[in-house]
Protein backbone atom coordinates (compact mmCIF):
# COMPACT_ATOMS: atom_id res chain seq x y z
CA UNK A 1 0.00 0.00 0.00
CA UNK A 2 3.04 2.19 1.29
CA UNK A 3 4.95 1.04 -1.68
CA UNK A 4 1.92 2.04 -4.15
CA UNK A 5 1.60 5.39 -2.54
CA UNK A 6 5.51 6.06 -2.99
CA UNK A 7 5.62 4.69 -6.66
CA UNK A 8 2.47 7.51 -7.60
CA UNK A 9 4.16 10.15 -5.77
CA UNK A 10 7.48 9.55 -7.47
CA UNK A 11 5.56 9.52 -10.77
CA UNK A 12 3.50 12.26 -10.10
CA UNK A 13 6.87 14.35 -9.25
CA UNK A 14 8.62 13.31 -12.40
CA UNK A 15 5.98 13.96 -14.33
CA UNK A 16 5.93 17.89 -12.72
CA UNK A 17 9.93 17.77 -12.67
CA UNK A 18 8.98 17.26 -16.61
CA UNK A 19 6.57 19.71 -16.89
CA UNK A 20 8.74 22.88 -15.32
CA UNK A 21 11.50 21.54 -17.35
CA UNK A 22 9.30 21.76 -20.61
CA UNK A 23 8.13 25.42 -19.07
CA UNK A 24 12.20 26.51 -19.29
CA UNK A 25 12.65 25.11 -22.78
CA UNK A 26 12.03 27.09 -25.90
CA UNK A 27 12.65 31.19 -26.71
CA UNK A 28 11.38 34.17 -25.23
CA UNK A 29 8.33 35.74 -26.97
CA UNK A 30 10.85 38.83 -28.75
CA UNK A 31 13.21 35.81 -29.82
CA UNK A 32 10.58 34.32 -32.28
CA UNK A 33 11.72 36.39 -35.39
CA UNK A 34 13.14 32.88 -37.08
CA UNK A 35 9.71 30.74 -35.61
CA UNK A 36 7.77 33.01 -37.70
CA UNK A 37 9.12 33.21 -40.94
CA UNK A 38 6.74 31.09 -43.45
CA UNK A 39 9.12 28.19 -43.99
CA UNK A 40 9.22 27.52 -40.63
CA UNK A 41 5.69 26.96 -40.45
CA UNK A 42 4.35 22.87 -40.01
CA UNK A 43 3.32 22.39 -43.34
CA UNK A 44 4.01 25.76 -45.39
CA UNK A 45 2.93 23.99 -48.58
CA UNK A 46 -0.08 22.42 -47.96
CA UNK A 47 -1.08 21.21 -51.54
CA UNK A 48 2.83 19.95 -52.11
CA UNK A 49 2.25 18.05 -48.84
CA UNK A 50 -0.55 16.22 -49.81
CA UNK A 51 0.70 15.51 -53.96
CA UNK A 52 3.49 13.45 -52.08
CA UNK A 53 0.96 11.83 -49.53
CA UNK A 54 -1.24 10.89 -52.62
CA UNK A 55 1.21 9.65 -54.60
CA UNK A 56 2.92 7.21 -51.62
CA UNK A 57 -0.54 6.47 -50.67
CA UNK A 58 -1.27 4.88 -54.11
CA UNK A 59 2.18 3.16 -54.59
CA UNK A 60 3.04 1.83 -50.82
CA UNK A 61 1.29 -0.13 -47.99
CA UNK A 62 2.17 2.49 -45.28
CA UNK A 63 1.05 5.96 -45.26
CA UNK A 64 0.02 8.82 -42.79
CA UNK A 65 2.14 9.88 -39.83
CA UNK A 66 1.87 13.60 -40.97
CA UNK A 67 -1.96 13.33 -40.86
CA UNK A 68 -4.78 11.15 -41.39
CA UNK A 69 -3.70 7.64 -42.96
CA UNK A 70 -6.59 8.24 -45.33
CA UNK A 71 -6.52 8.77 -49.15
CA UNK A 72 -10.03 9.41 -49.45
CA UNK A 73 -9.72 7.90 -52.65
CA UNK A 74 -9.68 4.14 -54.56
CA UNK A 75 -5.97 4.28 -55.24
CA UNK A 76 -4.71 1.46 -52.86
CA UNK B 1 0.55 79.42 -1.92
CA UNK B 2 3.19 77.16 -2.50
CA UNK B 3 0.79 74.63 -1.70
CA UNK B 4 -2.05 75.94 -4.47
CA UNK B 5 1.44 76.04 -6.92
CA UNK B 6 1.67 72.75 -6.27
CA UNK B 7 -1.24 71.93 -6.83
CA UNK B 8 -1.67 73.59 -10.23
CA UNK B 9 1.88 71.75 -11.38
CA UNK B 10 0.31 68.51 -10.29
CA UNK B 11 -2.66 68.76 -11.99
CA UNK B 12 -0.57 70.47 -15.35
CA UNK B 13 1.41 67.33 -15.19
CA UNK B 14 -1.51 65.01 -14.88
CA UNK B 15 -2.97 66.67 -18.06
CA UNK B 16 0.05 66.33 -19.97
CA UNK B 17 0.56 62.50 -19.10
CA UNK B 18 -3.13 61.97 -19.54
CA UNK B 19 -2.64 63.58 -23.37
CA UNK B 20 0.67 61.29 -23.68
CA UNK B 21 -1.63 58.02 -22.49
CA UNK B 22 -4.11 58.92 -24.74
CA UNK B 23 -1.71 59.58 -27.62
CA UNK B 24 0.09 56.39 -26.91
CA UNK B 25 -3.07 54.71 -27.27
CA UNK B 26 -4.30 56.20 -30.18
CA UNK B 27 -1.17 55.45 -31.36
CA UNK B 28 -1.08 51.79 -30.66
CA UNK B 29 -5.08 51.49 -31.37
CA UNK B 30 -3.55 52.70 -34.73
CA UNK B 31 -1.43 50.91 -35.41
CA UNK B 32 -3.35 47.77 -34.61
CA UNK B 33 -5.90 48.92 -36.72
CA UNK B 34 -3.48 49.41 -39.74
CA UNK B 35 -2.37 45.37 -38.64
CA UNK B 36 -5.62 44.41 -38.52
CA UNK B 37 -7.10 45.83 -42.03
CA UNK B 38 -4.03 46.20 -43.75
CA UNK B 39 -1.33 44.02 -42.72
CA UNK B 40 1.41 45.98 -42.34
CA UNK B 41 4.22 46.42 -39.84
CA UNK B 42 5.93 49.57 -38.59
CA UNK B 43 8.25 49.57 -41.50
CA UNK B 44 5.59 49.21 -43.76
CA UNK B 45 6.27 45.42 -44.52
CA UNK B 46 3.35 42.97 -45.23
CA UNK B 47 2.96 41.23 -42.09
CA UNK B 48 0.50 37.98 -41.96
CA UNK B 49 1.11 36.69 -38.57
CA UNK B 50 -1.30 35.81 -36.00
CA UNK B 51 -4.21 38.49 -35.21
CA UNK B 52 -4.37 39.54 -38.33
CA UNK B 53 -7.03 39.43 -40.82
CA UNK B 54 -6.27 37.71 -44.18
CA UNK B 55 -6.50 35.14 -46.99
CA UNK B 56 -4.19 32.81 -48.51
CA UNK B 57 -4.53 31.09 -52.07
CA UNK B 58 -2.60 28.09 -53.31
CA UNK B 59 -2.92 27.00 -56.61
CA UNK B 60 -0.82 24.04 -57.70
CA UNK B 61 -0.35 21.57 -60.81
CA UNK B 62 0.63 17.87 -60.76
CA UNK B 63 2.19 16.11 -63.55
CA UNK B 64 2.87 12.16 -62.87
CA UNK B 65 4.50 9.61 -65.16
CA UNK B 66 5.62 6.36 -64.56
CA UNK B 67 8.31 4.48 -67.01
CA UNK B 68 7.53 1.80 -69.20
CA UNK B 69 3.88 3.20 -69.93
CA UNK B 70 2.12 2.75 -67.15
CA UNK B 71 0.21 5.37 -64.97
CA UNK B 72 -0.16 8.88 -65.88
CA UNK B 73 -1.83 11.67 -63.96
CA UNK B 74 -2.81 15.08 -63.98
CA UNK B 75 -4.08 17.15 -61.54
CA UNK B 76 -4.80 20.29 -60.78
CA UNK B 77 -5.47 21.53 -57.08
CA UNK B 78 -6.91 24.51 -55.05
CA UNK B 79 -6.68 25.66 -51.28
CA UNK B 80 -8.26 29.30 -50.07
CA UNK B 81 -8.18 29.74 -46.53
CA UNK B 82 -9.43 33.01 -44.95
CA UNK B 83 -8.26 33.59 -41.74
CA UNK B 84 -9.56 36.33 -39.24
CA UNK B 85 -8.27 38.14 -36.48
CA UNK B 86 -9.47 36.55 -33.71
CA UNK B 87 -8.09 32.97 -34.90
CA UNK B 88 -11.03 31.87 -36.74
CA UNK B 89 -9.95 29.79 -40.25
CA UNK B 90 -12.18 28.78 -43.00
CA UNK B 91 -10.80 26.67 -45.75
CA UNK B 92 -11.56 25.48 -48.81
CA UNK B 93 -9.86 22.48 -50.89
CA UNK B 94 -10.51 21.31 -53.59
CA UNK B 95 -8.67 18.60 -56.23
CA UNK B 96 -9.28 17.41 -59.47
CA UNK B 97 -7.32 14.49 -61.34
CA UNK B 98 -6.84 12.23 -64.65
CA UNK B 99 -5.44 9.26 -64.54
CA UNK B 100 -4.54 6.89 -67.18
CA UNK B 101 -2.08 4.22 -68.89
CA UNK B 102 -1.41 0.24 -67.55
CA UNK B 103 -1.61 -1.16 -64.46
CA UNK B 104 -0.30 -4.49 -63.68
CA UNK B 105 -3.01 -6.69 -62.93
CA UNK B 106 -1.49 -8.95 -60.52
CA UNK B 107 -0.66 -12.62 -62.79
CA UNK B 108 2.61 -13.05 -63.18
CA UNK B 109 4.67 -13.38 -66.18
CA UNK B 110 5.15 -16.62 -68.76
CA UNK B 111 7.50 -18.36 -71.16
CA UNK B 112 3.75 -18.17 -73.26
CA UNK B 113 1.57 -15.30 -74.21
CA UNK B 114 -1.85 -14.96 -72.00
CA UNK B 115 -5.36 -13.85 -72.47
CA UNK B 116 -7.03 -12.45 -69.55
CA UNK B 117 -11.05 -11.07 -69.91
CA UNK B 118 -12.71 -8.69 -68.06
CA UNK B 119 -16.39 -7.60 -67.73
CA UNK B 120 -17.31 -5.07 -70.45
CA UNK B 121 -21.21 -4.84 -71.25
CA UNK B 122 -23.77 -6.54 -68.68
CA UNK B 123 -26.29 -9.65 -70.53
CA UNK B 124 -29.44 -8.15 -72.16
CA UNK B 125 -27.68 -4.36 -72.27
CA UNK B 126 -29.38 -2.59 -75.28
CA UNK B 127 -26.32 -0.17 -76.09
CA UNK B 128 -23.89 -1.27 -78.99
CA UNK B 129 -19.90 -1.31 -78.33
CA UNK B 130 -18.24 -0.73 -81.59
CA UNK B 131 -14.26 -0.96 -80.21
CA UNK B 132 -12.60 -1.26 -76.67
CA UNK B 133 -9.45 0.65 -75.68
CA UNK B 134 -5.48 -0.38 -75.20
CA UNK B 135 -5.26 -3.10 -77.79
CA UNK B 136 -8.06 -4.94 -76.48
CA UNK B 137 -10.78 -7.04 -78.23
CA UNK B 138 -14.47 -7.48 -77.82
CA UNK B 139 -15.38 -11.03 -77.24
CA UNK B 140 -18.91 -12.79 -77.12
CA UNK B 141 -19.46 -14.64 -73.26
CA UNK B 142 -21.33 -17.87 -73.50
CA UNK B 143 -24.04 -18.10 -70.93
CA UNK B 144 -23.59 -19.80 -67.80
CA UNK B 145 -25.59 -22.19 -67.19
CA UNK B 146 -27.78 -21.96 -64.07
CA UNK B 147 -26.12 -18.69 -63.26
CA UNK B 148 -26.30 -16.17 -66.60
CA UNK B 149 -28.99 -16.87 -68.79
CA UNK B 150 -28.16 -15.15 -71.70
CA UNK B 151 -24.69 -14.01 -73.37
CA UNK B 152 -23.20 -11.00 -72.18
CA UNK B 153 -19.38 -8.85 -74.21
CA UNK B 154 -16.04 -9.10 -72.77
CA UNK B 155 -13.19 -7.17 -72.88
CA UNK B 156 -10.00 -9.56 -73.88
CA UNK B 157 -6.63 -8.42 -73.82
CA UNK B 158 -2.76 -10.87 -74.85
CA UNK B 159 0.12 -10.14 -73.11
CA UNK B 160 2.67 -11.49 -75.11
CA UNK B 161 5.56 -14.04 -73.32
CA UNK B 162 8.07 -13.10 -70.96
CA UNK B 163 6.04 -9.65 -70.42
CA UNK B 164 4.67 -8.45 -67.38
CA UNK B 165 0.82 -8.63 -67.55
CA UNK B 166 -0.73 -5.31 -67.52
CA UNK B 167 -4.34 -4.17 -68.47
CA UNK B 168 -3.77 -0.98 -70.59
CA UNK B 169 -7.75 0.22 -69.89
CA UNK B 170 -6.71 1.84 -67.14
CA UNK B 171 -8.29 5.50 -67.32
CA UNK B 172 -10.61 6.74 -64.35
CA UNK B 173 -11.55 11.02 -63.27
CA UNK B 174 -11.73 11.93 -59.48
CA UNK B 175 -13.04 15.16 -58.68
CA UNK B 176 -12.88 15.88 -54.19
CA UNK B 177 -13.99 18.73 -52.11
CA UNK B 178 -13.07 19.78 -48.83
CA UNK B 179 -14.39 22.62 -46.63
CA UNK B 180 -12.90 23.20 -43.04
CA UNK B 181 -13.70 25.40 -39.88
CA UNK B 182 -11.46 25.95 -36.68
CA UNK B 183 -11.43 28.49 -34.42
CA UNK B 184 -10.06 29.24 -30.68
CA UNK B 185 -12.92 28.39 -28.25
CA UNK B 186 -12.66 29.74 -24.61
CA UNK B 187 -9.25 28.69 -23.21
CA UNK B 188 -8.54 26.34 -25.52
CA UNK B 189 -5.91 27.14 -28.71
CA UNK B 190 -7.76 25.71 -31.30
CA UNK B 191 -11.41 23.85 -32.29
CA UNK B 192 -11.94 22.44 -35.55
CA UNK B 193 -13.79 20.29 -37.52
CA UNK B 194 -13.86 19.46 -41.67
CA UNK B 195 -15.68 17.79 -44.54
CA UNK B 196 -15.35 16.32 -47.39
CA UNK B 197 -15.99 14.46 -50.37
CA UNK B 198 -14.36 12.41 -53.10
CA UNK B 199 -16.00 10.90 -56.05
CA UNK B 200 -14.04 8.56 -58.86
CA UNK B 201 -15.65 6.72 -61.53
CA UNK B 202 -15.90 3.69 -59.24
CA UNK B 203 -15.12 4.82 -55.84
CA UNK B 204 -16.54 7.49 -53.20
CA UNK B 205 -15.06 8.46 -50.45
CA UNK B 206 -17.27 10.46 -47.46
CA UNK B 207 -15.02 12.32 -44.58
CA UNK B 208 -14.94 14.22 -41.84
CA UNK B 209 -12.47 15.08 -39.16
CA UNK B 210 -12.49 17.45 -35.89
CA UNK B 211 -9.55 18.63 -33.84
CA UNK B 212 -8.54 20.65 -30.77
CA UNK B 213 -5.16 21.74 -29.67
CA UNK B 214 -3.65 23.72 -26.96
CA UNK B 215 -0.57 26.00 -26.28
CA UNK B 216 1.18 25.75 -23.51
CA UNK B 217 4.71 27.46 -21.83
CA UNK B 218 4.78 30.91 -23.96
CA UNK B 219 3.36 29.18 -26.94
CA UNK B 220 6.62 27.00 -27.17
CA UNK B 221 4.45 23.72 -26.70
CA UNK B 222 1.23 22.43 -28.74
CA UNK B 223 -0.31 19.40 -27.84
CA UNK B 224 -3.12 18.65 -30.39
CA UNK B 225 -5.47 15.90 -30.76
CA UNK B 226 -7.65 14.82 -34.21
CA UNK B 227 -10.02 12.76 -34.66
CA UNK B 228 -10.63 11.32 -38.67
CA UNK B 229 -13.48 9.00 -39.91
CA UNK B 230 -14.42 7.73 -43.77
CA UNK B 231 -17.17 6.18 -45.21
CA UNK B 232 -15.90 4.45 -48.68
CA UNK B 233 -17.79 2.56 -51.47
CA UNK B 234 -16.55 0.73 -54.02
CA UNK B 235 -18.18 0.37 -56.83
CA UNK B 236 -15.84 -1.38 -59.29
CA UNK B 237 -16.42 -1.92 -63.22
CA UNK B 238 -18.31 -5.12 -63.91
CA UNK B 239 -19.45 -5.51 -59.85
CA UNK B 240 -17.59 -7.38 -56.98
CA UNK B 241 -15.83 -10.57 -57.73
CA UNK B 242 -16.09 -12.95 -55.49
CA UNK B 243 -13.16 -13.70 -53.73
CA UNK B 244 -10.12 -16.14 -55.36
CA UNK B 245 -12.84 -17.35 -58.00
CA UNK B 246 -11.45 -17.62 -61.22
CA UNK B 247 -11.61 -14.21 -63.58
CA UNK B 248 -14.05 -14.05 -66.02
CA UNK B 249 -15.70 -11.32 -68.34
CA UNK B 250 -19.06 -12.24 -66.48
CA UNK B 251 -21.06 -8.96 -64.88
CA UNK B 252 -20.95 -9.68 -60.73
CA UNK B 253 -22.87 -8.63 -57.62
CA UNK B 254 -23.42 -7.29 -55.35
CA UNK B 255 -22.25 -3.86 -57.52
CA UNK B 256 -20.72 -2.62 -54.73
CA UNK B 257 -18.99 -2.92 -51.35
CA UNK B 258 -18.46 -0.20 -48.30
CA UNK B 259 -15.64 0.55 -45.90
CA UNK B 260 -15.29 2.46 -42.92
CA UNK B 261 -12.38 4.21 -41.26
CA UNK B 262 -11.59 5.64 -37.66
CA UNK B 263 -8.35 6.75 -37.25
CA UNK B 264 -6.90 9.87 -35.00
CA UNK B 265 -3.57 11.57 -34.51
CA UNK B 266 -1.89 12.66 -30.90
CA UNK B 267 0.63 15.38 -31.96
CA UNK B 268 2.86 17.24 -29.34
CA UNK B 269 4.91 20.28 -31.25
CA UNK B 270 8.09 21.92 -29.00
CA UNK B 271 9.91 24.82 -30.00
CA UNK B 272 13.15 23.79 -28.58
CA UNK B 273 15.28 26.86 -29.13
CA UNK B 274 14.67 30.17 -31.39
CA UNK B 275 15.47 28.13 -34.44
CA UNK B 276 14.68 24.40 -33.52
CA UNK B 277 11.20 23.14 -33.59
CA UNK B 278 10.16 19.56 -33.16
CA UNK B 279 7.17 17.64 -34.20
CA UNK B 280 6.19 14.07 -33.23
CA UNK B 281 2.91 12.23 -33.69
CA UNK B 282 1.27 9.03 -32.89
CA UNK B 283 -1.34 8.14 -35.01
CA UNK B 284 -3.78 4.74 -34.39
CA UNK B 285 -6.11 4.04 -37.53
CA UNK B 286 -8.88 0.97 -38.38
CA UNK B 287 -10.52 0.32 -41.40
CA UNK B 288 -13.36 -2.38 -41.68
CA UNK B 289 -14.98 -3.37 -44.94
CA UNK B 290 -14.14 -4.06 -48.38
CA UNK B 291 -10.28 -3.94 -48.53
CA UNK B 292 -10.02 -5.87 -51.20
CA UNK B 293 -8.83 -4.51 -55.14
CA UNK B 294 -11.94 -5.64 -57.36
CA UNK B 295 -9.35 -5.58 -60.50
CA UNK B 296 -6.78 -7.54 -59.13
CA UNK B 297 -5.54 -11.06 -60.20
CA UNK B 298 -3.39 -13.74 -58.67
CA UNK B 299 -1.68 -16.37 -61.15
CA UNK B 300 -1.97 -20.57 -60.23
CA UNK B 301 0.74 -21.89 -61.39
CA UNK B 302 1.90 -25.73 -62.38
CA UNK B 303 3.83 -27.20 -60.21
CA UNK B 304 6.67 -28.03 -61.45
CA UNK B 305 6.58 -25.84 -65.00
CA UNK B 306 5.95 -22.42 -63.39
CA UNK B 307 2.78 -21.77 -66.13
CA UNK B 308 -0.14 -20.52 -65.07
CA UNK B 309 -2.95 -22.69 -65.16
CA UNK B 310 -5.81 -20.05 -64.24
CA UNK B 311 -6.23 -16.73 -63.08
CA UNK B 312 -7.82 -15.78 -59.77
CA UNK B 313 -9.16 -12.65 -58.08
CA UNK B 314 -7.48 -11.38 -55.35
CA UNK B 315 -8.60 -11.93 -51.63
CA UNK B 316 -8.13 -9.48 -48.71
CA UNK B 317 -8.96 -9.27 -44.70
CA UNK B 318 -12.12 -7.81 -43.80
CA UNK B 319 -10.02 -4.80 -41.77
CA UNK B 320 -7.34 -3.37 -40.98
CA UNK B 321 -5.53 -1.59 -38.36
CA UNK B 322 -2.45 0.61 -38.54
CA UNK B 323 0.00 2.85 -35.91
CA UNK B 324 2.50 4.91 -36.90
CA UNK B 325 5.34 7.25 -35.04
CA UNK B 326 6.06 10.13 -36.64
CA UNK B 327 8.75 12.93 -35.81
CA UNK B 328 10.13 15.93 -37.77
CA UNK B 329 12.61 18.57 -37.36
CA UNK B 330 12.99 21.92 -38.87
CA UNK B 331 16.14 23.64 -37.72
CA UNK B 332 17.23 27.22 -39.41
CA UNK B 333 20.62 28.38 -39.91
CA UNK B 334 21.35 31.57 -41.36
CA UNK B 335 19.77 31.27 -44.99
CA UNK B 336 19.43 27.82 -44.56
CA UNK B 337 16.36 25.79 -43.31
CA UNK B 338 16.99 21.83 -42.72
CA UNK B 339 14.01 19.67 -42.60
CA UNK B 340 14.23 15.90 -41.34
CA UNK B 341 11.90 13.57 -40.27
CA UNK B 342 11.37 10.00 -39.51
CA UNK B 343 8.13 7.56 -39.11
CA UNK B 344 7.79 4.14 -38.10
CA UNK B 345 4.88 2.58 -39.68
CA UNK B 346 3.16 -1.03 -38.31
CA UNK B 347 -0.09 -2.68 -39.26
CA UNK B 348 -1.67 -6.04 -38.48
CA UNK B 349 -1.13 -7.24 -41.96
CA UNK B 350 2.41 -7.73 -40.85
CA UNK B 351 3.29 -5.06 -42.70
CA UNK B 352 6.37 -2.47 -41.13
CA UNK B 353 7.81 0.39 -42.35
CA UNK B 354 10.47 3.08 -42.21
CA UNK B 355 10.87 6.05 -43.94
CA UNK B 356 13.46 9.00 -43.62
CA UNK B 357 13.58 12.12 -45.37
CA UNK B 358 15.32 15.09 -45.84
CA UNK B 359 15.40 18.69 -47.31
CA UNK B 360 17.24 21.28 -46.94
CA UNK B 361 15.91 24.90 -48.26
CA UNK B 362 18.61 27.60 -48.81
CA UNK B 363 17.26 31.42 -49.61
CA UNK B 364 19.92 32.69 -52.46
CA UNK B 365 18.61 36.30 -52.26
CA UNK B 366 16.00 37.86 -51.31
CA UNK B 367 13.52 36.82 -54.31
CA UNK B 368 15.08 32.85 -55.11
CA UNK B 369 15.45 30.16 -53.14
CA UNK B 370 16.12 26.40 -53.86
CA UNK B 371 15.57 23.15 -51.54
CA UNK B 372 16.53 19.63 -52.55
CA UNK B 373 15.40 16.89 -50.64
CA UNK B 374 15.63 13.01 -50.19
CA UNK B 375 13.41 10.14 -48.97
CA UNK B 376 14.25 6.39 -48.25
CA UNK B 377 10.98 4.38 -47.65
CA UNK B 378 11.46 0.44 -46.86
CA UNK B 379 8.71 -1.98 -46.07
CA UNK B 380 8.05 -5.70 -45.53
CA UNK B 381 5.46 -7.93 -47.26
CA UNK B 382 2.17 -8.28 -45.73
CA UNK B 383 1.38 -11.94 -44.25
CA UNK B 384 -1.11 -12.90 -47.16
CA UNK B 385 1.14 -11.33 -49.86
CA UNK B 386 2.02 -14.16 -52.41
CA UNK B 387 3.97 -13.60 -55.86
CA UNK B 388 1.30 -16.73 -56.96
CA UNK B 389 -0.20 -19.90 -55.96
CA UNK B 390 1.11 -23.37 -56.69
CA UNK B 391 -1.84 -25.32 -58.30
CA UNK B 392 -0.93 -28.64 -56.24
CA UNK B 393 -1.08 -26.88 -52.57
CA UNK B 394 -4.83 -25.81 -51.25
CA UNK B 395 -6.44 -22.39 -51.33
CA UNK B 396 -5.30 -19.62 -48.52
CA UNK B 397 -8.41 -17.57 -46.89
CA UNK B 398 -6.63 -14.58 -48.37
CA UNK B 399 -4.12 -13.91 -51.12
CA UNK B 400 -2.89 -10.88 -53.03
CA UNK B 401 -0.03 -10.67 -55.32
CA UNK B 402 -0.42 -6.61 -55.15
CA UNK B 403 3.60 -5.39 -55.52
CA UNK B 404 2.34 -2.67 -52.63
CA UNK B 405 2.31 -5.69 -50.08
CA UNK B 406 5.73 -6.85 -50.99
CA UNK B 407 8.27 -6.61 -49.52
CA UNK B 408 10.70 -3.45 -51.17
CA UNK B 409 12.46 -0.34 -50.42
CA UNK B 410 11.94 2.85 -52.47
CA UNK B 411 13.74 6.15 -52.80
CA UNK B 412 12.84 9.79 -54.04
CA UNK B 413 15.31 12.61 -54.60
CA UNK B 414 14.74 15.67 -56.22
CA UNK B 415 14.55 19.85 -56.04
CA UNK B 416 12.82 22.64 -55.57
CA UNK B 417 13.20 26.06 -57.14
CA UNK B 418 11.07 28.95 -55.30
CA UNK B 419 11.07 32.37 -56.43
CA UNK B 420 9.30 34.96 -53.90
CA UNK B 421 7.48 37.98 -56.25
CA UNK B 422 6.99 39.77 -53.55
CA UNK B 423 6.04 39.87 -49.66
CA UNK B 424 2.95 38.18 -50.27
CA UNK B 425 3.29 35.74 -53.17
CA UNK B 426 5.93 33.14 -54.72
CA UNK B 427 5.82 30.68 -57.52
CA UNK B 428 8.12 27.30 -57.46
CA UNK B 429 8.59 24.51 -59.43
CA UNK B 430 9.70 20.53 -58.20
CA UNK B 431 10.83 18.16 -60.20
CA UNK B 432 11.12 14.45 -58.12
CA UNK B 433 12.12 11.02 -59.59
CA UNK B 434 10.77 7.72 -57.84
CA UNK B 435 11.94 4.35 -57.74
CA UNK B 436 11.45 1.22 -55.83
CA UNK B 437 13.58 -1.85 -55.61
CA UNK B 438 12.87 -5.24 -54.95
CA UNK B 439 12.89 -8.87 -55.26
CA UNK B 440 13.12 -9.76 -58.74
CA UNK B 441 14.20 -13.50 -58.82
CA UNK B 442 13.32 -15.01 -55.74
CA UNK B 443 15.09 -18.10 -54.33
CA UNK B 444 11.89 -20.19 -54.26
CA UNK B 445 10.52 -19.46 -58.07
CA UNK B 446 9.66 -22.18 -59.26
CA UNK B 447 9.94 -23.46 -63.27
CA UNK B 448 9.84 -20.26 -66.37
CA UNK B 449 9.33 -18.15 -63.03
CA UNK B 450 13.56 -18.25 -62.29
CA UNK B 451 13.64 -16.74 -65.86
CA UNK B 452 11.20 -13.80 -65.06
CA UNK B 453 10.82 -10.35 -63.31
CA UNK B 454 8.89 -11.37 -60.31
CA UNK B 455 8.90 -7.60 -58.96
CA UNK B 456 6.79 -5.13 -61.18
CA UNK B 457 9.18 -2.26 -59.51
CA UNK B 458 7.12 1.71 -60.21
CA UNK B 459 9.67 4.07 -61.60
CA UNK B 460 7.86 7.76 -61.87
CA UNK B 461 8.84 11.00 -62.47
CA UNK B 462 6.67 13.66 -61.57
CA UNK B 463 6.57 17.55 -61.80
CA UNK B 464 5.05 20.16 -59.47
CA UNK B 465 4.18 23.89 -59.98
CA UNK B 466 3.12 26.22 -57.31
CA UNK B 467 1.94 28.88 -56.19
CA UNK B 468 0.82 30.60 -53.02
CA UNK B 469 -0.42 34.09 -52.13
CA UNK B 470 -1.49 35.90 -49.03
CA UNK B 471 -3.87 39.14 -49.90
CA UNK B 472 -5.97 41.44 -47.30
Amino acid sequence: MVARFLKRVLIVSALAAACSGCSAIGPKPWEKDIMARPEMQITPYPLQASADDHIYFSKEAASGGRGFAGGGCGCN
Amino acid sequence: MQLKKAGRVRRTLSAISATLLVAAASGYESEAAAQDFYGLDKGNNDNFGPGIAYSQLDAALLVYQEAGGRVQAIEPTGSLSVHGARGQVLSIDGVADAVSGATPNGAVPSSVAQNFVTPLKASGSSTTVTSASGGSTVIQLPPTPGQIATAALGRQYTVPANTLPMDRGFRDHRAAMTLGWSQPVGRITEVGASGGFSTEEDYQAITASAHASQNFNGDNTTVSLAVHGEFDTSSPFGGIPTALAAMSGQWKSPTSRQKTQLGLVLGVTQVLTRNWLTVLNYSYDRQKGYETDPYRVISVVDPTSGLPTSTLYESRPGGRQTQSVYWENKIAFGPALTDVSMRYFKDDWGVTSKTVEASERVNLSRHWYVEPDIRWYQQSAANFYHRYLVGNQSLPAFASSDARLENFHALTYGAKIGFRLSGRSEIFVRGEYYAQAGTDHPADAIGQLRQQDLFPETKAVYGFLGYQWKFH
